[in-house]
């Protein structure tokens, strides 16, 4: 509908002053109005001054406000002390970096658990949506997948704190989970699934299946049925023909979603809180801890989010490579 | 395929439906029992936890406190993302990978550092801790999302539409807002509602940028932590079917957009 409206006015009426009446249209009012035509002899003058037109705002725009940010936060990350009072000198140092280790690894418990969680996490959601991915791309017919697929989005357009909530009904020792193992005689007492790392574990991993869920299906969805029909001509059981042919060929969508989640899930903070314990305290709430004050400990908590960036982005990169290598070693 | 795997995949499939659905099935479920106390078996029904949702003046506010900020910055959001995806669809230019790069980082950044950077810089802006600072966090995290959604739309767009306005005498401005605006309207129109789910559902940026006046996750995040009750499920039951009306529309709006195309 739009493509033929636009093609209709790009064949007769975008720079046409007039409609068939003869009156002036809209447009070629704008158009004709003698200010708007100097403007646009000024603006348009060159390629040169339409390309800088079109690319200095949004220049300006990602360097100030995406990376700005960041480049604020490692500045005070370094700084002696944040904010600075009146007349003082800002002085650099790495003492806030050295906190990191210090204290008997009281912040390097939460640290590691945060990426053990997250690694751990990533695979066990890789394990559960690859199946749920190929499903959905292979058995079911196609004018059924987008339905299906609008199905598996609903839960997901709710917010983190809901879906969290939710969780927490489910595993409460009241929660629906305990109820029916009591009911079924499986168990005497309620098991305290809650405030453990198993709670938090099944709240991330209900958050962030879809992003695992999404890569993996188009990379299911694209890769044609013939390659596995093929195999399966040429004597080749389910399982080679998985590991042979659909397991390579799917390894981009797999890296993509795998460093999606990765990203994601150890960024969480609200969901950690109400789903963990004292035993299960993760980085995000080890950071947070430094901004609940007025600014004094600022710098220590920008330094832990600096350590945490990098090493979260190295651990994406590496694992990026690796995939990148297991496809090329593949296709040779 | 054998018959065996078949079946496993669709067990394990609609488990996992189950596994998505149930959690919130229940949290619906136990907003409509008449007792204070959170668990099952739930013996009697009441509508009471609604309709004081209704009439607590605090709550209502906080919706449209965050309505406002997820309009606000979804405005933001729209423009900068559909310029941005202009100028990186269009010729290319010495850098390009770079702000590619940077477009995208907002995305990548892990929740909590994203809004820790966002905290530390409205300092820096002088931008107070409240509503200002937070439709400004929520704009700049969303400009990826509609950046990658106009980029994958622009790309389809065929060459000559631009290039035939430009023929018959329109200059650049007219040709973007007379032929390619119209084009990316499906776009924009399913980044815009992203943007407003995004925002609306946001906790982490609004939690560390927010003042006294809380967004409506972060009042349930702060009901939540004195406890539970079923007036919270009541206030995430219309949360959610509030997000999933809009998302389904959006959904089936846009793909009946492309079906029209």
């Amino acid at each position: 509908m739009i493509d033929h409206a636009a093609q209709a006015k790009t064949g007769s009426d975008v720079a046409a002053a007039d409609d068939p009446q003869g009156r002036p249209t809209f447009w070629g009012r704008v158009t004709g109005n003698r200010a708007y035509r100097a403007l646009v002899a000024v603006l348009f003058a060159s390629p040169r001054r339409q390309f800088l037109i079109l690319a200095a705002f949004p220049l300006v725009w990602v360097v100030t406000q995406h990376l700005g940010p960041m480049l604020q936060m490692l500045n005070v990350s370094l700084l002696e002390s944040y904010p600075l009072s009146a007349g003082e000198e800002a002085s650099l140092t790495f003492e806030h970096y050295r906190k990191f280790t210090a204290d008997g690894g009281l912040f390097l418990k939460p640290f590691f658990r945060t990426l053990t969680f997250g690694v751990v996490l990533t695979f066990a959601t890789l394990l559960i949506t690859y199946p749920v991915a190929y499903f959905l791309a292979r058995h079911v017919k196609r004018e059924n997948q987008l339905s299906l697929l609008l199905l598996l989005l609903i839960p997901f357009w709710t917010g983190e704190i809901v879906r969290t909530y939710a969780i927490m009904i489910l595993l409460g020792n009241n929660g629906a989970v305990n109820l029916a193992l009591q009911w079924l005689g499986l168990v005497e007492r309620p098991i305290p699934f809650m405030y453990t790392g198993f709670s938090v574990s099944v709240g991330l991993i209900y958050l962030t299946a879809l992003y695992m869920l999404l890569p993996l299906y188009s990379a299911l969805e694209k890769l044609p049925r013939s390659y596995s029909e093929a195999a399966a001509d040429l004597g080749a059981g389910t399982w080679t023909r998985f590991r042979r042919i659909t397991l390579p060929l799917t390894l981009e969508g797999i890296g993509s979603g795998c460093t999606l989640v990765f990203l994601i899930s150890i960024g969480y903070y609200g969901t950690p809180v109400l789903l963990g314990g004292p035993n299960t305290t993760v980085f995000a709430e080890t950071i947070a801890g430094f901004f609940h004050t007025a600014g004094d400990e600022w710098p220590t908590g920008a330094a832990f989010a600096v350590i945490m960036f990098f090493t979260a982005l190295a651990m994406a990169g590496i694992f990026t490579r690796l995939i990148a290598m297991l496809r090329k070693g593949d296709s040779r | 395929m054998t018959r065996n795997s078949r079946v496993f995949l669709s067990i394990v499939f609609w488990a996992f439906v189950v596994y998505l659905f149930v959690p919130l099935a229940l949290m619906i479920l136990m907003g409509f029992k008449d007792s204070k106390f959170i668990g099952f078996p739930i013996q009697s029904w009441t509508l009471d936890w609604y309709l004081g949702v209704f009439e607590d003046t605090d709550v209502i506010g906080t919706f449209f406190y965050s309505l406002a900020i997820a309009v606000a910055s979804t405005a933001i959001s729209v423009v900068m993302g559909t310029w941005l995806a202009v100028l990186l669809t269009g010729r290319r230019f010495l850098g390009r990978g770079a702000v590619y790069a940077l477009m995208i980082l907002p995305a990548l950044v892990p929740g909590i550092i994203s809004a820790i950077a966002f905290r530390i810089y409205a300092r820096q802006l002088g931008i107070e801790p409240g509503m200002g600072a937070i439709i400004w966090a929520h704009a700049v995290h969303n400009v990826p999302f509609v950046t990658l959604v106009v980029m994958a739309r622009l790309s389809t767009q065929p060459k000559s539409y631009a290039e035939a306005a430009r023929d018959l005498g329109a200059d650049p401005l007219v040709t973007f807002v007379r032929v390619t605006l119209p084009y990316l309207k499906p776009a924009i129109i399913g980044a815009s509602v992203f943007c407003l789910l995004l925002s609306f559902d946001d906790f982490v940026r609004s939690f560390f940028l927010g003042s006294y006046q809380p967004t409506l996750p972060v009042l349930i995040f702060s009901k939540l932590r004195s406890g539970m009750s079923p007036e919270i499920n009541a206030i995430s039951t219309i949360a959610l079917v509030l997000t999933a009306v809009l998302g389904i529309w959006a959904e089936r709006s846009s793909r009946r957009m492309n079906k029209e195309n």
